[in-house]
């Protein structure tokens, strides 16, 4: 009872402190406009994708119905692939900015067409996008920092610490209930906005209590750090600007030094191919195909696909069997660096995630980014799903096209469909 | 016999390797107002701070109603008030709201109509009460912080410099107060360097030089101090 007098005493004396309140209210602002961002390119996204999936059918259903054999369906028909955003991917866009979301595949040779986006956007890179995250894990330390770093300096400056030391019944709780109250009040200008737009969004309330709980525990931990070092007796004799810097300096080390540091420490340590390396050598290994002996490329094609060895014979100088069997050796060969920079994409997020745990607020982004789908690991599993879906088209194609089989528009309506966990859960509610 | 309210007994405080209180021993009675007199650096903003538990003794210790400040301050603090030299409430608040919280602080209740009186004890104009003290003169300031005192009918007021910056006659209605105070047997303790403020208002002056008592002036038979007597120490220590 006395404590929720004394919160109920300091809620309302933080609430006459104008100052006070604008900043609060600006953080409020700022996580509206975060929420609001978030869920704008989030709906952009899903729009386009939902765009990309109408025009897909009719663009393949055109295409197939100009065709005359399978071969030539097989190269003109484009079959999208996409990642849907989570209902709080606005929350945390994650790789979502720096990996593709959505890719149109063909029959042919799969790297170059994965790996020919991969590039970042240049912009994103430079700022970081303004995101739930980044205001959690990136500026409500700052905030935090602001709001409290005069919590006793600035009474011993303004000559009243004696006055409230000696007047205080409890002198612990005071220090204590106006710093919860002021982080508290902080904490709900930035959740509230997040948890209407999740609301609006439908995300699941499990994952909206996830997020709020990281808040929560990122806003707590830097309430502890500014509270503990304005109180720390070292501290007693420096005025608030010095507090500040103090803070300031241990946000900048946690938030800056030790991601940017642990960076370049993981990239000197984990060697990766470019992107780009793979698709110059799957787009080599195609190119050069045409000038070999065909034997060469059966010899690689059937070296992974040995069902297919007595269909090999050719009665012209180009059939579309040939013409597949090369783009998969093509495949084949990027295969070892291809798979190189995936398990380095692995290893270095692996190692980041060790580093995190000397960054809160890049611990904070990380477990974020899980929640939210938009991690590495779920672009990784998107990429594996293109690769999946990539097969399950040649496992398609090939029978037809080695035992020549008669063209039918119809046989194609057995194309398989990419399809997301959301489309599989969907059918499985069905 | 009144019994003692506040004992210093081998006080002695240090920062590092100086030494502000030297092995200080005086006590004060109940309804006593007992003045510490000294010049810049003697030590008596520390002997006040050691009271109030917001400097702790190297050696030797402080009673506050017999309570150690070493080992029981909070108790202390519930029977103390304090007005500090530059009254320095909140400047967001006004006069009733700043005397509201303070209070709170303390755990302490009162009503509007308690609040009110004592604004009223201590001449504050009603038309400044609900205004928000950054428009107050230091005078009103003053006035403002003493009311609060009052108003924790604390049984111990401990007063820094307390007419520095008053006028003439604010001082005068400043002092009628303490006394008025002390004849209800409350006990002032006051650090201040100005000596004839001090005879007027004490009815004990200990001079402190250099962290430690040196002179110890009392009311004479005519209920005076002889301030020439205080003054002429005092000089002679202070240059």
């Amino acid at each position: 009872m006395s404590y929720f007098k004394d919160i109920k005493r300091e809620a309302g004396f933080i609430a006459k402190q104008k100052y006070r309140v604008a900043f609060i209210f600006a953080a409020f602002l700022l996580s509206v406009f975060a929420v609001w961002s978030g869920i704008t390119e989030t709906q952009t996204q899903q729009e386009t994708i939902e765009r990309l999936i109408a025009k897909d059918h009719t663009d393949r259903v055109n295409v197939q119905s100009h065709q005359s054999d399978f071969g030539s369906a097989a190269y003109y028909t484009f079959h999208l692939t996409y990642d849907e955003p989570s209902p709080v991917a606005f929350a945390a866009m994650g790789q979502r900015d720096v990996y593709p979301w959505k890719h149109r595949v063909r029959m042919l040779a799969l790297e170059g067409q994965i790996y020919e986006t991969d590039a970042d956007n240049p912009e994103l890179s430079l700022v970081g996008r303004f995101d739930y995250a980044f205001l959690i894990s990136v500026l409500m330390p700052l905030f935090v920092i602001l709001l409290l770093h005069d919590l006793r300096s600035g009474e011993r400056e303004a000559g009243r610490y004696d006055l409230l030391t000696v007047t205080t019944s409890n002198q612990k709780a005071l220090w204590l209930i106006r710093a919860v109250v002021q982080s508290a009040a902080l904490g709900s200008a930035i959740v509230i906005p997040f948890v209407i737009g999740a609301i609006v969004n439908g995300a699941s309330a499990l994952n909206i209590a996830l997020i709020v709980g990281i808040t929560i525990a990122h806003l707590a931990l830097w309430t502890a750090i500014a509270y503990a070092v304005s109180g720390f007796k070292q501290f007693a004799s420096m005025n608030s600007a010095r507090i500040a810097s103090s803070l300031l300096g241990i946000w900048l080390l946690i938030t800056v030094v030790i991601p940017v540091a642990g960076d370049n420490i993981i990239k000197s340590a984990v060697q990766s191919p470019s992107g780009g390396e793979i698709v110059l050598t799957q787009r080599e290994a195609v190119n050069g195909a045409w000038d070999l002996p065909f034997s060469a490329t059966w010899d690689g094609f059937l070296a992974t696909h040995p069902q297919w060895a007595d269909k090999t014979e050719m009665s012209s100088l180009f059939e579309w069997k040939w013409y597949y069997a090369f783009q998969q050796v093509g495949d084949q060969t990027a295969a070892p660096l291809s798979s190189s920079y995936r398990d380095a994409i692995k290893q270095r997020d692996k190692l980041a995630s060790y580093i995190a745990w000397m960054s809160p607020p890049m611990l904070t982004q990380r477990v974020m980014t899980a929640i939210a789908n938009t991690n590495t690991e779920a672009m990784m599993t998107y990429e594996a799903k293109i690769r999946e879906y990539h097969a399950d088209l040649r496992q398609f194609y090939y029978p037809l096209l080695f035992n020549d089989v008669e063209f039918s528009v119809d046989v194609l309506e057995d194309l398989p469909r990419y399809t997301t966990n959301s489309d599989e859960a969907k059918h499985t509610q069905q | 016999m009144p019994k003692d309210i506040l004992k210093a007994s081998s006080l002695t405080v240090s920062f590092a390797d100086h030494t502000v209180l030297d092995c200080v021993d005086f006590s004060v009675k109940q309804g006593e107002v007992f003045a510490l007199l000294g010049g810049n650096g003697a030590g008596k903003s520390t002997a006040l701070k050691t009271f109030l538990g917001t400097v702790s003794p190297t050696s030797g210790d402080a009673y506050v109603l017999d309570r150690s400040v070493k080992k029981d301050i909070n108790s202390i603090r519930k029977n103390i008030a304090y007005l500090p030299e530059s009254v320095t409430l909140y400047g967001h608040l006004s006069g009733i709201e700043n005397i509201e919280y303070f209070l709170s602080l303390g755990g302490i209740n009162r009503t509007e109509d308690d609040i009110k009186q004592a604004l009223n004890r201590v001449a504050l104009q009603v038309n400044a009460w609900h205004k928000p003290l950054s428009s107050y003169s230091k005078g009103m300031r003053q006035k403002t912080a003493i009311a609060l005192a009052l108003l924790r009918e604390a049984p111990v007021l401990f007063l820094d410099e307390p007419t520095s910056g008053l006028d003439p006659s604010a001082i005068d209605k400043f002092n009628q107060l303490v006394a008025s105070l002390s004849e209800q047997g409350t006990t002032v303790f006051m650090v201040t360097h100005d000596v004839y403020g001090a005879c007027q208002i004490a009815h004990r002056i200990g001079l402190l030089h250099k962290g430690g008592i040196v002179g110890m002036f009392e009311r004479g038979s005519n209920d005076t101090i002889d301030t020439e007597a205080v003054h002429t120490a005092f000089s002679m220590r202070d240059h």
